[in-house]
């Protein structure tokens, strides 16, 4: 075939200068956009009330959440979570209330948005740690994000606060965890669905590493408790066809399914479930990463009757949490609903906060050491409850809890612990007996303990 | 390790029922194959309602239309919109969501893609930039959170063809996916009657084929162009309608779409519309059997490859007319 039979392209008839022209145009158009739709960096002081507060006498804080994305849905309210906290703290509520800023400094914060992509996280760190000069850095959502900013903040010798929930088998002197370690959300969920439902557990997820080893981890205490896993199934990230797992679901008829996916996944998950005609007395959903936010989107009545674990649900009866979801809804909407994972946000910039203001208080300068001493140990009164960053492995002390989804798009608290579970990073089902022991002061060499002993379950003492 | 052994297990099980066929008990995978083979029409329907619009695009006006997720996604946001701002009911709403897209859709028209006709290249970009337009207003007008859209109340639950002894549900299809393939019936058999047997149509078909003499025979070209792109938008509003309650809504939901419209439209061939149908039931059933036995991002990447083989050797797709040069 010589000659192509498929349209073709006339510069002929259009002129050299005309195409240039429009050619351009197009080009431009598409460069402009996809300029703005990521990698922006906006500083920005939330200086409050008195707008006083010079750059140098203020305290640099970088935040680095997508806002765009397939992951800026709840990037997007972990910043806010985030935004809600600095405000409080410059300008003394909340919390906060009777202080202004860090020993009168004001936060100022570095935002910046690595729009969902990996390679952008660890550009924009490197980038918040060199030239920005920030302090320490609050964000990452995926693990993806934060195995790609890991190496980052090692080299550089930079804190960074991450507040997710997430695989554990990590410890390192750079990372402060204050979202859940799989001792405080898997290792008490999944006896809950041995006892409750039944030994047969059907697990699935979205196909990335947080969920392959969450789930890993989950089908290792489940064996450990004498169930069986009778089924094992990922879908892409942001697939939005279940159909086949579904039908997989109902041949291998298991009594509960763990569901580890994560973004857009859900909502479609949940809806299809139930329009398949399954109901969560049959097979009920225990999930992981399922908020209020994302049971807000699906319609509280294809959630009603599932399950999902976390540290924190919005109606956990604390007064702290009262102030906090009345404070939130103030600044964002009354619409909008808090979850787990923004509460861990909103509670890491205190921690942070708080060591902040010890340090300078004693007269000395924030650097990476002393806010890495000073953060170890910091208790605050969470929304959860009493939390607290372990000494030891700067995971965090978190309740763990159970909820049931209602009519209304919240949870029914249906198990909890008494206080705070003591973190352990390592998975004992998997790696028994490891422990996390940093030394004080850090000279970050390896923490990795070896005791090959069951470890006991510890509460912090409220 | 594990994930071989489950492979294993399933060609078992396949290789037992291709011998042992309607054994009630120990035919149950069997049953399940089936079942799966009928959810796999519940994914043609999808991408049938998809693929349709870019058929009309890129298959009559041969334009690469890169925001095509992005007009089902608007769909989805007329959808919602309608829904939360008058309480209006999910079918109620797909007029508007045609109208609405259409309306976007005839905007881009006139003021970008009419401009660059006969250049796929420059098209390509554009519309590439549009869509992350698109998104970002959306955006900026909705926020990046999911939103919720009610779904019927009256079609839910499931059509049983078959039960079990006990009443259990054996094979069974939801009525949602079946109102899903029957509204893409629907429009593929409006679009085919619209475009071969009215005057309008025939005045498609004829720009389609050769622009300057349609245009010396008096077609006013640019009001059909028009009509036709905003149409094809259209029919992506209507889809992003339907499917909004069955999936997710939020802004970067088209991307999803995209590609497997893309994948439908390609191997259905662009000459004739019903290679739409052709295209959606290959792609949708493959995938829905090749997930079946092995997982579904393998399914993906298998079909994709398929599909890219194909265009190797086939690149006019599978179902085209052969023209003299």
């Amino acid at each position: 075939m010589v000659e192509s039979r498929s349209p073709r392209i006339h510069f002929g008839s259009i002129g050299r200068r005309k195409f240039i022209k429009y050619g351009s145009l197009a080009i431009g158009a598409g460069v402009i956009s996809a300029c703005t739709r990521g990698g922006d960096t906006t500083t920005s002081a939330v200086t409050g009330s008195s707008g006083s507060a010079a750059s140098g006498d203020a305290v640099k804080v970088g935040v680095m959440y997508s806002t765009t994305g397939t992951i800026a849905i709840v990037e997007k309210s972990l910043q806010d979570a985030t935004f809600l906290a600095v405000e409080q703290i410059n300008q003394g509520t909340g919390p906060w209330q009777g202080k202004q800023g860090v020993a009168g400094k004001q936060i100022e914060m570095v935002v910046v948005n690595p729009d969902s992509n990996w390679d952008l996280y660890n550009q924009m760190a490197k980038r918040l740690i060199n030239e920005d000069q920030v302090s320490c850095v609050l964000g990452c959502y995926t693990s993806a994000s934060r195995k790609s900013v890991l190496p980052v903040f090692e080299e550089n010798d930079a804190i960074l606060y991450y507040p997710v929930y997430y695989e554990g088998n990590e410890c390192s002197s750079n990372v402060f965890y204050t979202g859940a370690a799989p001792n405080q959300q898997i290792t008490d969920s999944i006896p809950y669905c041995y006892e409750n439902f039944g030994p047969k557990g059907f697990f699935i997820g979205s196909d990335y590493i947080y969920p392959k080893e969450s789930n890993r981890i989950a089908k290792a205490e489940l064996e450990a408790q004498g169930g069986q896993v009778v089924g094992d199934e990922y879908a892409a990230l942001g697939t939005t066809e279940f159909i086949t797992i579904i039908n997989k679901i109902k041949q291998a008829q298991p009594d509960f399914v763990l569901s580890n996916l994560v973004g857009d996944s859900i909502p479609a998950f949940y809806r299809q479930f139930k329009d398949a005609g399954i109901t969560p007395d049959q097979i009920p959903i225990m999930a992981y990463p399922t908020t209020e936010e994302e049971i807000q989107a699906m319609g509280p009545e294809y959630a009603e009757g599932h399950y999902s674990s976390f540290n924190y649900f919005q109606t956990v009866d604390t007064p702290e949490n009262k102030a906090f979801v009345e404070q939130f809804k103030a600044k964002f909407g009354d619409n909008r609903v808090t979850n787990g994972v923004m509460e861990a946000a909103y509670l890491q910039t205190f921690f942070m906060a708080q060591a902040m203001e010890q340090i300078l208080e004693a007269g000395e300068e924030i650097t990476t050491s002393t806010l890495r001493e000073a953060t170890r140990g910091q208790e605050f009164n969470a929304p959860q409850g009493k939390v607290k960053v372990d000494p030891d492995n700067y995971h965090t002390y978190l309740y763990s809890r159970i909820g049931r989804w209602q009519a209304d798009g919240q949870a029914e608290i249906v198990f909890a612990t008494p206080s705070a579970v003591k973190p352990i990073p390592w998975s004992q089902a998997l790696y028994k007996g490891r422990l996390c022991v940093h030394p004080t002061p850090d000279d970050r060499s390896d923490p990795t303990q070896e005791t090959g002993n069951e470890l006991p379950v510890e509460y912090l003492e409220s | 390790m594990l994930d071989f052994g489950l492979i294993q297990a399933h060609t078992l099980y396949l290789a037992q029922d291709a011998t042992a066929t309607a054994e009630a008990s120990g035919g149950i995978d069997f049953y399940s194959f089936v079942n799966q083979l009928l959810n796999g029409i519940g994914i043609v329907g999808v991408l049938l309602l998809t693929g349709l619009g870019l058929a009309i695009t890129f298959g009559v006006m041969r334009i690469i239309n890169l925001a095509h997720g992005e007009f089902i996604m608007l769909g989805a946001y007329v959808t919602f919109l309608m829904q939360s701002a008058f309480q209006m009911d999910l079918l109620l709403t797909i007029p508007f969501a045609f109208l609405g897209t259409a309306l976007v859709g005839a905007v881009t028209e006139l003021t970008v893609i009419r401009r660059l006709y006969g250049r796929p290249l420059e098209t390509l970009l554009a519309t590439w930039g549009l869509s992350i337009v698109i998104q970002g207003v959306v955006k900026l007008i909705f926020s990046a959170q999911l939103k919720y859209v009610k779904s019927p109340p009256y079609i839910s639950g499931n059509l049983l063809l078959m039960t079990r002894q006990d009443g259990t549900p054996l094979i069974s299809i939801s009525y949602y996916r079946l109102f899903i393939i029957a509204i893409a019936l629907l429009m593929l058999g409006i679009t085919l009657y619209l475009l071969y047997k009215t005057p309008l149509g025939r005045q498609v078909r004829a720009v389609a084929q050769n622009r300057d003499m349609a245009k010396c025979l008096g077609v006013n070209t640019s009001l059909i162009d028009l009509l036709t792109f905003a149409y094809g938008c259209g029919l992506a509003g209507i889809a992003g309608a339907v499917i909004s309650s069955l999936k997710s809504v939020s802004p970067p939901m088209g991307q999803d779409y995209l590609v497997d419209a893309w994948m439908v439209v390609v191997t259905g061939g662009v000459d004739k519309l019903i290679g739409v149908l052709a295209g959606s039931f290959l792609i949708g059933e493959s995938n829905a059997a090749i997930a079946y036995v092995l997982n579904d991002p393998v399914a993906r990447v298998i079909v994709l490859a398929a599909v890219i083989v194909l265009i190797r050797y086939r690149p006019e797709g599978l179902f085209t007319v052969q023209k003299r040069a």
